[in-house]
């Protein structure tokens, strides 16, 4: 449903002052950290949650009144291209997948733009906050070869709301993003094509044991430019992409790791304990005994698809939709992602499918609220509704991983944003066709 | 003796043939909802539907309190069980081939789309062509050979496709990904499009007066020789005489309309617009054509033609009556229509109702089938879903399913298939391995009896 | 028939009277396997200018009669490949490269320059694909280098096909040995090969397997109408626009029965209805998940051709890389299919495709007997029934009196690892196989490809 009429007119007063304070009254306050609590009220200051309760005095505030409907914090996609892909099947308009291998130094947020169509959509489902990733996709299901990028770039946090990507990023370099090398299937049929010999397991091996030894020769490079850095010698060249390393290196920056299948996920932790690096395991789909492992080191995970078919003929037919329990039954923090643009707005819904799964409810709303910021290390900022935090907040006529919810007003940073789009002006339009 | 026996058949007999389902809450979809309803089944149909129905001896009882029970659902789009590829995008038309003919009943995907609720798909040729292959509809019977698949007394289909799918081959060299191997392939406009399902409907026509007037010629004593029968023009003749019905892939108003108009002048009709995604802008043409939409219920931004591409689509279309289903496209959303079904309350404020008759009764209409399966009526086949929870809850999932009254997913089962299956794996690994081993030591002592060769090459044939 | 052989015979032998050995044979006390009968536990068999003459207990062995004892050999008919390319030189693969295991490596050709792009095929009317015309008869020549060894497996007789294409082309009942390739050919028509070949997206037509399926469709529909034109138009040629030739159609006209592929079992239940609507007389080869679909295959009476290449895991698979159930079964169970056939009734030959050697055939056909098919079943599938399929029965496939003279002689059961084939005979020739392993270049003792 679109949103009432009436809350742009209160809309009006608040955009005009940015530093207004908002009370938000005759809601039931879902904190996600704290029970909830009915015909509450939280009040915005500067873009901050600066109280909750059940009765707030704010003299001068602007009343925003909640209609006795429901107050969540703004929901948090931990993995997608928006920003930097409008039409996925036009190259011209995707910003992916640079060239190169090793690709540290590249930024996300700096070819996000602020006007792209997918801001609104994707906000109108009640997201905040996305984690927008330079890269399109993990390798598992494609065809590798000696050219393919591991390292990618930088995937940045952005608020959905602001003028500039500046104004928009909440945590820049946010996360390396790391394609980790895979071993494809060997193919059934061989390559008809003459001169082409055909590619066995064991060439695949080797090839793939060679990536390996290209990253940790990277990560070496990384450390002793580290090094030299600290030392601070005269003749000392300073080098982009080896810079960007550093804060990987001293442990500063996650790695997110794109890595599906339990022998690359394997690897991977592997790596990282030789490298001493943090990571967090992205879009896993066949976990088989990692579970235990993610367990002891606690390396979270970002969940890709839940909605996704099973990898083999064999596997349970919900075999997707139960991972998120796995995790959860093992102690694995996790929380969503799309890892796309198309459907960038349906992460509360791959998180709605694992309930049906065995994933308490609660902890499916904590997956796109309050993990994602945990594992991102922006907790003290976004993610629950608690004094000192930033005001994303959505208000909403049920709950918000329902797509039969409609989500009615939504705040970013403190500011009302609005809930159109080029879908609901399409919708305003032609409706009234005679 | 022989009595007691034939009552025994007889017994087995009615428990496999009658079912109830007690206590549910019934989502009928064209008569309400019953808060705590009974169905009973008899011979794969729906027998009885009321708040309490009693059941009769021998009949298997299934108790559903607190669970929710709805008509099978229907998928109007669906390429899933298709051996190979389901485009032959080789030739500008391709409506000589049929999805019957490459059905496979193996794919896996039925299985998971039936623990998803589905019964009934609609299975697509691709968008390649213009004029695309012949279409089938098939009830998800799992374990069955393909001939028991067909969903009897469904009208054929055809597929047609406009916008920019059809006219890809078409393309001039400079702006295609990879050197072309062929010639290009007409059309390769939209411009094209229109023009070759016209010329494709001429031809048709032409080929049908042939046939006219060989078999006048025959009946007036003469011996004239067969025309050569044309497998492509066939099936576009049978839509000119209303036994084929035509499922037009689509995304734009204006070939939308175009569409139409060839129909109203080449004396077809279009049964369904697919995909549809800009049917919103021409919802008063299509309604007035009789065209049914199938639509995705929020897909957008995957290439040009769908920039105009809204969620409330459905609603706006709906509310100009048109019956408008929605489909799934996808193996994987095949899986969970009924979680995409309730989107269209977010998106347009349409009703719990509308929302699940786009899966159930809508499509069923569609596709012409709607005297059997798309609701829980008596009289209708047995294609029954039950869910733990009200199935346009994105928290809901689904118990069992029913085709034609027979049971064909069962959760419970299904959990505990799963260790039977992994041990026979297991056991043919092991037997495999055990054979290898066997081999490889044979090979080995093989090799150490052995002389070693010599170069004498082999005596010639013949030579003794 | 046996007149103009012996005729030929007669033109002939003076030019090589130096060279050709007698063609006059016995074989005294041997165990026969007539397989039209019952088991000789003591037979003799006569052979003359490449006909069984007699063949029986305490038969008069002729004063010019080479003779072999027999006592310690079994004597079978000649076994026949139901389905191959043995004989066409053209079609054997290439020779492993020196010191190499595994399929050949083909020679990698220079960077090819642009092509233009090739003319778009319009549908089943170009007839794209089609060597329906094509005659293994006129392709066979005894010079194919995979003979010598087949031969001395026993093989004496193939269903010989050429295999390019959809519509692959005519086979010939051919015999594994000649002075030339038009002394090979046994029997001909014996009908047509189709194999079901997709050429994918973006090539042409037909790309798809269904596009596939309607090629062949249309094709025996025009093929139907053309025969039609030709009688009306005999009848009636005045004033009647004369049915155009085509040579495609010619081709497929001749063709007794169709072969038609069908491994999967939704495949062999696709290609069953398939043959019933095309309304020809039919035989499927491949049939490896048959074991699923046996009573089907019983209820549709139609032969079989079991393709000996049983599937086999990947050489080097990737470790955690678990096949399918189905995969597995499929691999556990497809040898026994043979022995199922056999029990439920269902007439079936088995063949091998061309590229297998005498060796892995020998192995692949333990494998059979191992999962269940009797010796005396496997025997009769490789000799009678396959005759009785191709409708060359009353000549081949038996050792009776009157029919050609291709038979094995073994010290041991057929297809035992210690058994020795020590005699063939092809149309009467004899031929001893060599005992002496042969050599592959680096000394290694040549593998199984």
């Amino acid at each position: 449903m679109r949103p009432a009429p009436l809350f742009f007119a209160l809309a009006a007063c608040c955009l005009a002052a940015e530093h207004q304070s908002i009370i938000i009254r005759n809601v039931t306050v879902h904190p996600v950290t704290s029970p909830e609590i009915e015909g509450g009220s939280v009040l915005i200051v500067d873009g901050k949650i600066a109280g909750i309760g059940s009765d707030i005095q704010a003299p001068g505030a602007q009343v925003f009144d909640g209609q006795g409907m429901h107050l969540y914090p703004g929901l948090i996609n931990a993995g997608t291209n928006v920003g930097l892909a409008e039409i996925s099947s036009i190259r011209d308009t995707v910003d992916l997948d640079e060239i190169g291998i090793f690709n540290p130094q590249l930024k996300a947020e700096v070819a996000f733009n602020p006007t792209s169509e997918h801001i609104q959509i994707v906000r109108a489902a009640g997201i905040t906050t996305v984690l927008s990733l330079p890269s399109s996709g993990g390798e598992e299901f494609g065809s590798p070869n000696a050219t393919t990028p591991m390292i990618t770039g930088q995937a940045a946090l952005m608020h959905l709301d602001g003028w500039t990507w500046e104004e928009m990023a909440l945590k820049r370099g946010a996360a390396l993003d790391l394609l980790f090398p895979i071993i494809p299937s060997v193919p059934r049929r061989q390559p008809v094509t003459t001169g082409t010999p055909p590619r066995t397991y064991p060439d695949l091996e080797r090839e793939y044991k060679v990536k390996l030894e290209q990253l940790s020769t990277f990560f070496e490079d990384a450390r002793r430019y580290a090094k030299a850095t600290s030392a601070g010698a005269p003749d000392f060249e300073p080098d982009p992409k080896l810079e960007a390393m550093i804060p990987v290196i001293e442990g500063k920056r996650p790695i997110l790791v794109r890595a599906a299948k339990e022998r690359a996920i394997k690897d991977a932790v592997e790596f990282a304990d030789k490298e001493k690096v943090k990571i967090i395991i992205a879009d896993p789909h066949d976990l088989g005994s990692t579970l235990d492992l993610l367990a002891k080191r606690g390396i979270p995970v970002v969940l890709g698809q839940t909605l996704s078919l099973p990898l083999k003929e064999d596997d349970a037919y919900d075999s997707q939709y139960s991972l998120p329990s796995q995790l959860f039954k093992a102690g694995v923090k996790f929380c969503f992602a799309t890892f796309d643009v198309e459907f960038a707005r349906n992460v509360a819904f791959q998180a709605a499918a694992a309930v049906a799964f065995d994933l308490p409810q609660e902890e499916a709303l904590k997956s796109v609220t309050i993990r994602a910021a945990e594992i991102f290390g922006v907790a003290d900022q976004i993610g629950s509704i608690e004094k000192g935090k930033v005001a994303d907040l959505i208000l909403t006529d049920g709950d918000p991983l329902q797509a039969t919810t409609s989500i009615k007003a939504e705040f970013i940073a403190g500011r009302l944003v609005s809930l159109e789009s080029h879908h609901t002006r399409l919708y305003e339009k032609w409706k009234d066709r005679p | 003796m022989r009595t007691a026996f034939l009552l025994f058949l007889l017994a087995i007999g009615i428990q496999a043939q009658t079912l109830l389902i007690r206590n549910a809450t019934v989502l009928t979809v064209t008569k309400g909802t019953l808060q705590t309803g009974c169905v009973l089944v008899r011979n794969g149909k729906i027998a009885e539907v009321g708040p309490n129905v009693n059941a009769p001896a021998g009949a298997t009882v299934v108790d559903a309190t607190g669970k929710f029970l709805s008509p099978g659902l229907i998928d109007c789009h669906s390429h899933t069980a298709v051996e190979g590829s389901v485009n032959e995008g080789s030739v500008s038309d391709s409506s000589m081939v049929n999805i019957a003919d490459v059905l496979d009943p193996t794919d896996i995907n039925i299985y998971r789309a039936l623990a998803g609720g589905l019964t009934v798909s609609n299975v697509l040729h691709g968008s390649a062509n213009a004029i695309g292959g012949q279409t089938i509809v098939i009830k998800l019977r799992w374990g069955k050979p393909a001939k028991d698949l067909m969903f009897a007394g469904a009208k054929p289909g055809i597929k047609f496709a406009l916008g920019e799918n059809p006219k890809r081959q078409g393309y001039p060299a400079e702006f295609l990904s990879s050197p072309a191997t062929q010639e290009r392939r007409f059309p390769g406009t939209r411009l094209g499009v229109e023009d070759e399902i016209r010329e494709d409907f001429t031809q048709a026509k032409i080929y049908q007066t042939k046939w006219k007037q060989y078999n006048e010629r025959l009946a007036r004593g003469e011996h004239p020789i067969p025309p050569r029968r044309d497998l492509r023009l066939e099936p576009l003749v049978e839509v000119l005489e209303g036994k084929r019905y035509v499922h037009a892939h689509s995304y734009r108003s204006d070939e939308i309309l175009a569409l139409i108009r060839t129909a109203d002048d080449m004396g077809f009709k279009i049964r369904t617009f697919q995909h549809v995604l800009e049917g919103y802008k021409v919802a008063k043409e299509i309604a007035a054509h009789g065209a049914g939409a199938s639509t995705f219920s929020d897909w957008y931004g995957y290439k040009y033609e769908v920039i105009d591409a809204t969620p409330y689509n459905a609603a706006i279309m709906t509310r100009k009556g048109v019956v408008v289903s929605l489909n799934s496209d996808s193996d994987e959303l095949q899986r969970h229509l009924n979680w995409d079904a309730a989107k269209v309350v977010r998106y347009g404020g349409l009703t719990p109702e509308e929302a699940l008759a786009m899966v159930t009764i809508n499509p069923a209409k569609q596709l012409g089938i709607d005297d059997t399966v798309g609701s829980i009526e008596v009289g209708k086949s047995a294609d029954l879903v039950l869910y733990d929870r009200d199935p346009l809850s994105n928290y809901s999932k689904v118990l069992k399913v029913w085709i034609d009254g027979h049971p064909y997913f069962d959760r419970d089962q299904d959990l505990q298939d799963r260790d039977k299956r992994a041990a026979r794996k297991k056991e043919l690994i092991a037997k495999e391995k055990a054979e290898e081993d066997a081999a490889r030591k044979k090979s080995e002592t093989e090799r150490k009896d052995k002389t070693t060769p010599n170069a004498v090459p082999p005596t010639k044939e013949g030579e003794l | 028939m046996k007149k103009l052989r012996v005729l030929l015979l007669v033109l002939f032998v003076p030019a090589f009277l130096s060279a050709e050995p007698p063609t006059s044979f016995a074989i005294r006390d041997a165990r026969v396997i007539t397989v039209s009968g019952a088991e000789l536990s003591k037979g003799t068999i006569l052979m003359k200018d490449g006909i069984i003459v007699d063949v029986g207990p305490n038969l008069t062995i002729p004063a010019d009669a080479w003779v072999i004892d027999g006592s310690a050999l079994t004597v079978y008919p000649g076994f026949i490949n139901a389905l191959s390319t043995w004989g066409i030189p053209d079609l054997a693969p290439a020779a492993p490269a020196a010191g190499q295991r595994g399929t050949a490596t083909p020679t990698p050709t220079p960077q090819q320059p642009a092509v233009t792009p090739a003319p778009r095929v319009h549908g089943p009317e170009d007839r794209p694909q089609n060597n329906s015309y094509q005659r293994a008869a006129d392709l066979v020549k005894p010079t194919d280098r995979r003979l010598e060894a087949i031969r001395a497996s026993g093989f004496t007789s193939s269903a010989t096909f050429p295999n390019q294409g959809i519509f692959a082309g005519q086979g010939a009942l051919v015999n594994l040995a000649g002075a030339r390739g038009q002394d090979m050919v046994v029997a001909v028509p014996i009908g047509e090969e189709i194999i079901l070949r997709t050429g994918g997206f973006r090539s042409g037509f037909p790309g798809s397997l269904m596009g596939v399926l309607s090629y062949v469709r249309q094709l025996y529909s025009d093929l139907d109408q053309y025969q039609q034109a030709k009688v009306i138009y005999a009848a009636h040629v005045s004033g009647t626009p004369r049915p155009e030739y085509d040579h495609y159609l010619e081709g497929l006209a001749e063709a007794p029965r169709i072969l038609l592929p069908a491994d999967q079992a939704q495949q062999i239940d696709r290609m069953i209805l398939f043959a019933r609507e095309l309304k020809r007389p039919a035989v499927l080869y491949g049939l490896h998940e048959a074991f699923l679909r046996i009573d089907a295959l019983k209820q549709a009476a139609m032969p079989v051709l079991v393709d000996l290449h049983w599937p086999e895991r990947m050489r080097e698979p990737d470790p955690s890389d678990i096949p399918s159930l189905r995969d597995l079964e499929l691999r556990a169970n497809a040898p026994a299919v043979p022995s199922l056939l056999a029990k439920a009734g269902v007439r079936f030959a088995f063949y091998s495709e061309g590229a297998d050697s005498a060796a892995d055939i020998k192995k692949q056909l333990k494998k059979a007997i191992d999962a269940g098919l009797s010796r005396a079943d496997a025997i009769r599938a490789l000799t009678l029934s396959a005759a009785e399929i191709y409708g060359v029965s009353d000549r081949l496939g038996s050792i009776d009196k009157g029919k050609i003279a291709n038979l094995v002689v073994t010290k041991g059961d057929a297809f035992e690892d210690k058994t020795t084939v020590e005699y063939v005979f092809v149309d009467g020739r004899m031929f001893k196989p060599s005992k002496i392993p042969p050599v592959t270049p680096g000394g290694a003792e040549k593998g199984p490809n």
